[in-house]
C-alpha cells in the first residue's frame, strides 16, 4: 500500500514545494490516514489534544494534520500553516451523524480563509467500513459541498482501515496538483 | 464627490467577471475541454485526458480575456450528480452543453438532459452553446446531423443565443473559436445577467 503511494507521490517530486493539509474533527481518521500513505500499516492514534500539528516530509511534499473543532482560541495560529497550501484533504467520519453538522461549520469557516483560496478540496467520507455509513452523497450533502463554487473539489468513499478509496483519491489529488503546477 | 470620484475609479479598474457552466452527460469530455481551454488561453501544460477521472465535484478555471475574467464551472455528468447543477443556474451567465458526438446510444438521453436544462425558468435567456465534441473520430456525428436532433425541442430554448460548433477537446479544434463565441454572447447578455464586478 505504502509503495502504491510513493509511486504516485513521486510523480509530484521535481516540481516546488507541495504542502498538503489534512484537516477534520477529531476522530474522523486523519492521522490513520496519513500512516496508511506512508508505511502502509495502520497505527492506532491517540487523539490529539491541544494544539497539535504532525508534520511528515515526503520528498518535496509537506504533509500537516491537525484536528478542527474546538480551540477557538488558537485559531489565529493556523494561519501560518496556510500560506501556499496546495491542497487540502478533508477527512469526515461518516458514520458520526450528530457531529457532521459541526464538521460542516468548520470546513467552511476554514475554507474562508484568504490564504486557501487557490488550494484543491479533497474530501474523504471515511470508515466506509463501519455499518450505518452516511453514503458519499449524503455526506456531500451535509458538507453543502455543492455551495464551494470557486474551488476545485472531490469527494471520495474511502476506508482508512481497509485503504479501500485513498488511491483513487490520492490519484486525483496528484493529478490535480500536477495540472495547477 | 468622493461617492462621484470612487464610482468612477471603480469603474475604471474594476473588472467584469463572467461564469460559464459546463454540462453535459457523463464521459462527454466536459473535463477534457476545461483543460484545454486552460492549455490555450493560460498556456499552461493542464491535465492530459488520460489522467482525466469521472468528475465527481467540481473543477474550476479562470481565464482573462478582454479585459475580462472568464470563470467556467466544471460539474460531474453521472445521473446522480445532474442534481447539483441547478445550484449554479443563478450565477451563470453562459452554459456551454457538451455532446459526445460518437455516443449515438445515449443521444436521447442526452437530448432530455439538454431538455431540462435549457426549460429550466432560472437561466431563461442565458447564452447556450452545444459543444459537437469527438470530432477527431470518423464515427463522429456531424454538427448538421445534431443540429437535426436537437432541433425537435428547439421551442425551448426561446429567443436566446445559441449555436452548435464542432469541436474536439482532445486536439483543441475549434476550442477556442467556441469560447470565444460564447464570451462574445455573454457580453451582449449583459443587461439581462449583469457581469459581477471585482477589483
Amino acid at each position: 500500500m505504502g509503495q502504491i503511494f510513493s509511486g504516485l507521490l513521486n510523480r509530484l517530486w521535481g516540481s516546488k514545494e507541495v504542502r498538503i493539509l489534512i484537516l477534520g474533527l477529531d476522530g474522523a481518521g486523519k492521522t490513520t490516514i496519513l500512516y496508511r500513505l506512508q508505511i502502509g500499516e495502520v497505527v492506532t492514534t491517540i487523539p490529539t489534544i491541544g494544539f497539535n500539528v504532525e508534520t511528515v516530509n515526503y520528498k518535496n511534499i509537506k504533509f500537516q494534520v491537525w484536528d478542527l473543532g474546538g480551540q477557538t482560541s488558537i485559531r489565529p495560529y493556523w494561519r501560518c500553516y496556510y500560506t501556499n497550501t496546495d491542497a487540502i484533504i478533508y477527512v469526515v467520519d461518516s458514520v458520526d451523524k450528530d457531529r457532521i453538522a459541526t464538521s460542516k461549520e468548520e470546513l467552511i469557516a476554514m475554507l474562508d480563509e484568504e490564504e486557501l483560496k487557490d488550494a484543491a478540496l479533497l474530501v474523504f467520507a471515511n470508515k466506509q467500513d463501519m455499518e450505518g455509513a452516511m453514503s458519499v452523497m449524503d455526506v456531500s450533502n451535509a458538507l453543502g459541498l455543492s455551495l464551494l463554487k470557486n474551488r476545485t473539489w472531490t469527494i471520495f468513499k474511502c476506508s482508512a482501515v481497509t485503504g479501500e478509496g485513498l488511491t483513487e483519491g490520492m490519484d486525483w489529488l496528484v493529478n490535480t496538483i500536477e495540472g495547477k503546477k | 464627490m468622493y461617492t462621484l470620484l470612487s464610482g468612477l475609479y471603480k469603474y475604471i479598474v474594476q473588472k467584469e467577471e463572467y461564469y460559464i457552466i459546463i454540462l453535459g452527460l457523463d464521459n462527454a469530455g466536459k473535463t477534457t475541454f476545461l483543460e484545454k481551454v486552460k492549455s490555450i488561453f493560460l498556456g499552461i501544460p493542464g491535465l492530459t485526458p488520460e489522467k482525466i477521472a469521472p468528475t465527481v465535484g467540481l473543477n474550476v478555471g479562470k481565464i482573462e480575456y478582454e479585459n475580462a475574467k472568464i470563470n467556467f464551472w466544471d460539474l460531474g455528468g453521472q445521473k446522480e450528480l445532474q442534481k447539483l447543477w441547478k445550484e449554479y443556474y443563478n450565477e451563470c451567465h453562459g452554459i456551454a452543453f457538451i455532446v459526445d458526438s460518437v455516443d449515438k446510444e445515449r443521444i436521447e438521453e442526452c437530448k432530455r438532459t439538454f431538455e431540462n436544462i435549457i426549460s429550466d425558468d432560472s437561466i431563461e435567456g442565458v447564452p447556450v452553446l452545444m459543444l459537437a465534441n469527438k470530432q477527431d473520430s470518423p464515427n463522429a456525428l456531424k454538427v448538421e446531423e445534431i443540429k437535426e436532433i436537437f432541433t425537435q425541442i428547439a421551442m425551448y430554448i426561446g429567443a436566446r443565443d445559441s449555436t452548435v460548433l464542432p469541436i474536439s477537446a482532445l486536439t483543441g479544434k475549434g476550442v477556442k473559436e467556441a469560447v470565444e463565441w460564447l464570451i462574445l454572447r455573454m457580453k451582449r447578455n449583459k443587461e439581462n445577467r449583469p457581469p459581477v464586478y471585482k477589483s
